[in-house]
């Protein structure tokens, strides 16, 4: 009755919640990072089990390279990166978790109740999706895509200055 | 009530509120930054759900949801840019010392 | 059928590439080292660091293997041995190979020591410098094909290699992959010399036989990649199409294993500054340059 489909997006939904739920339950640091990591690539298994073969591939393959720079970003500033002080770095904690429950409750409310209108029936296979998603970026959304490359050069050189060490001149 | 939309509407809903706490809640930026990258994916999760069983004729579903990876990679190139300008200046990056705008 | 197929390949031609790194780095041709060598891995004690991370410690060497196969399924042997024709396979390979990274790092946060640290660590510079220099020649790849799908790329070299076509994207490919494998000459993460091992030090018996394995299939993989993309995957005039595939794929991994004794270990500084100073430009006068022959060339 279940379709094979519907299993899998459950399932690997789950496993992308319960990482994440790891993410902020364990004390090692880099085991955060490295959930957080795998939740994504949960994720990127729900997309292809939705079929949108690209964005899942690409999902998968860029959250892993930025998880892991995330990860030696946690080794460079946190206090305790093994987790064997068992340090609490919390604060504001019943207003987080209200704001969380709040937060979670009312968008359960609008999926179950909202009418998204009728289904669709049949999804594009992928080669075709590839070539639509490729005439679409060069063609009506050619406006967002250069601009979001501007975007990213302009966040490549700011991040990059302010981050350079200053020089240091000598008064003498 | 469209039962077939529920798996990943509620994946969706649980990151964004799993991410509401983290972001909320952590004393780092570096973990704060994880709860705002958990937000985001609650986000894409329904993007795509959306597109799938509504609207899978139209690219500009998928092309939204890489605006959005485009969006978490960037904010994360600059927040940690901005941590490691704060480390150097404060020798931390810790959320209770980040009340005041001196130093 | 297609699957064991394929496996049972890729364990024949694992074996071959242990010969042929054994004989890069003694000078004999010994059909036997591999055999010899697994079995004294299996047999040794397998010694574990007191306070390590245990689930990093397991996965990794498994996750290093795993990643590899799994970027091995979307490429074609021959024109129907091809484990699954994924729409985006040329990508597919790229995400796959990613999780290297991941098993590195994990190995080297595991055990609790400073060397694998380090050597996990420097994985992660390196992966900074190569990984640009593997997906933009990918792209003038498939400009060229119109498409993600391997075999259609193979199909598209029909009357010119990509060796020829592009030899530029080539090199590039080529050094990248050299430096995703983690071999000589961009080997900072395992250098015996300097790390006592790196990443390598803690495993021991089986794990490090697991972890050995996994860079070996990782190492046909890459070359199998580099054979699909460049040099026209099984088309060849006398042959059978998989006589062709497994010489060019031997071919490849003899020239990777042979690149590394003539040069001098790089530092991960002057890596990154070469690949993204000299790299990228260059890559991007690749596309370039393949974008006006594509649209100039009926």
């Amino acid at each position: 009755m279940i379709s094979v489909q519907l299993f899998f997006i459950s399932f690997f939904g789950l496993a992308a919640v319960w990482f994440a739920v790891v993410v902020f339950r364990t004390h090692s640091m880099m085991r955060s990072a490295l959930a957080l990591l795998f939740s994504q690539t949960a994720l990127g298994a729900m997309f292809i089990g939705m079929q949108a073969e690209f964005l899942g591939v690409l999902q998968i393959m860029m959250m892993a390279t930025e998880m892991s720079i995330m990860a030696i970003f946690m080794v460079m500033f946190m206090m305790d990166p093994g987790g064997l002080g068992k340090m609490d770095m919390t604060h504001q904690k019943r207003l987080s978790v209200i704001a969380g429950l709040v937060a979670f409750v009312a968008v359960v409310v609008v999926a179950v109740f909202a009418d998204w209108g009728p289904l669709a029936s049949s999804v594009p296979d992928a080669a075709q999706q590839i070539e639509d998603l490729g005439l679409e970026l060069l063609g009506r959304s050619m406006l967002i895509f250069e601009t979001a490359g501007l975007t990213i050069l302009t966040a490549m050189i700011a991040a990059t200055a302010v981050a350079v060490e200053p020089i240091k001149r000598n008064r003498d | 009530m469209t039962p077939e939309l529920f798996p990943a509407l509620i994946t969706g809903a649980a990151l964004f509120g799993i991410g509401i706490y983290g972001a909320l809640s952590q004393t780092n930026l570096v973990m704060l930054l994880m709860g705002v990258e958990l937000i985001l994916a609650g986000a894409m999760v329904n993007l795509v759900a959306f597109w799938h069983h509504l609207h899978p004729d139209t690219p500009a579903g998928q092309m939204f949801v890489l605006i959005v990876m485009t969006v978490m990679a960037v904010e994360m190139a600059v927040g940690f840019g901005v941590a490691i300008a704060r480390f150097r200046a404060i020798g931390s990056v810790e959320m209770e010392e980040a009340a005041e705008l001196k130093g | 059928m297609t699957t064991a197929l394929i496996l049972l390949l890729l364990a024949v031609g694992a074996y071959l590439v242990a010969v042929i790194e054994a004989w890069t780095t003694s000078g004999r041709w010994r059909l036997t080292a591999p055999i010899t060598a697994g079995i004294a891995l299996l047999g040794r004690e397998s010694i574990v660091p007191r306070k390590s991370d245990r689930v990093f410690f397991e996965v990794a060497p498994v996750l290093l293997l795993i990643s590899a196969l799994i970027a091995a399924t979307v490429l074609p042997l021959t024109p129907d041995l091809i484990i699954t024709d994924l729409a985006t396979g040329a990508l597919f390979i790229n995400a796959a190979l990613v999780y290297v990274l991941v098993a590195l790092l994990m190995a080297g946060w595991g055990p609790d020591g400073a060397y694998a640290m380090i050597g996990g660590w420097r994985f992660l510079g390196q992966l900074i410098a190569y990984a640009m220099l593997i997906v933009m020649p990918v792209t003038a790849v498939a400009m060229r094909a119109e498409s993600l799908l391997t075999t259609q790329i193979v199909a598209s070299q029909a009357d010119l290699w990509n060796i020829l076509y592009q030899p530029l994207g080539f090199v590039l490919f080529f050094v990248a992959a050299m430096a995703l494998a983690f071999l000589p000459p961009f080997d900072l993460t395992t250098a015996n010399s300097e790390l006592a091992g790196g990443v390598e030090a803690e495993y021991s018996g089986v794990r490090l036989a697991v972890f050995r394995l996994g860079r070996l299939v990782l190492v046909i993989t890459l070359a199998t990649t580099t054979v699909v993309f460049y040099l026209g995957g099984w088309q060849g005039p006398w042959l059978p199409p998989w006589a062709w595939s497994a010489i060019k794929i031997l071919a490849v991994t003899a020239l990777m294993l042979l690149a590394g004794r003539a040069l001098p270990r790089i530092r991960e500084a002057d890596l990154l500054n070469l690949c993204w100073k000299l790299g990228i430009p260059l890559a991007l006068l690749n596309i370039f340059v393949v974008g006006l022959l594509i649209l100039v060339w009926p």
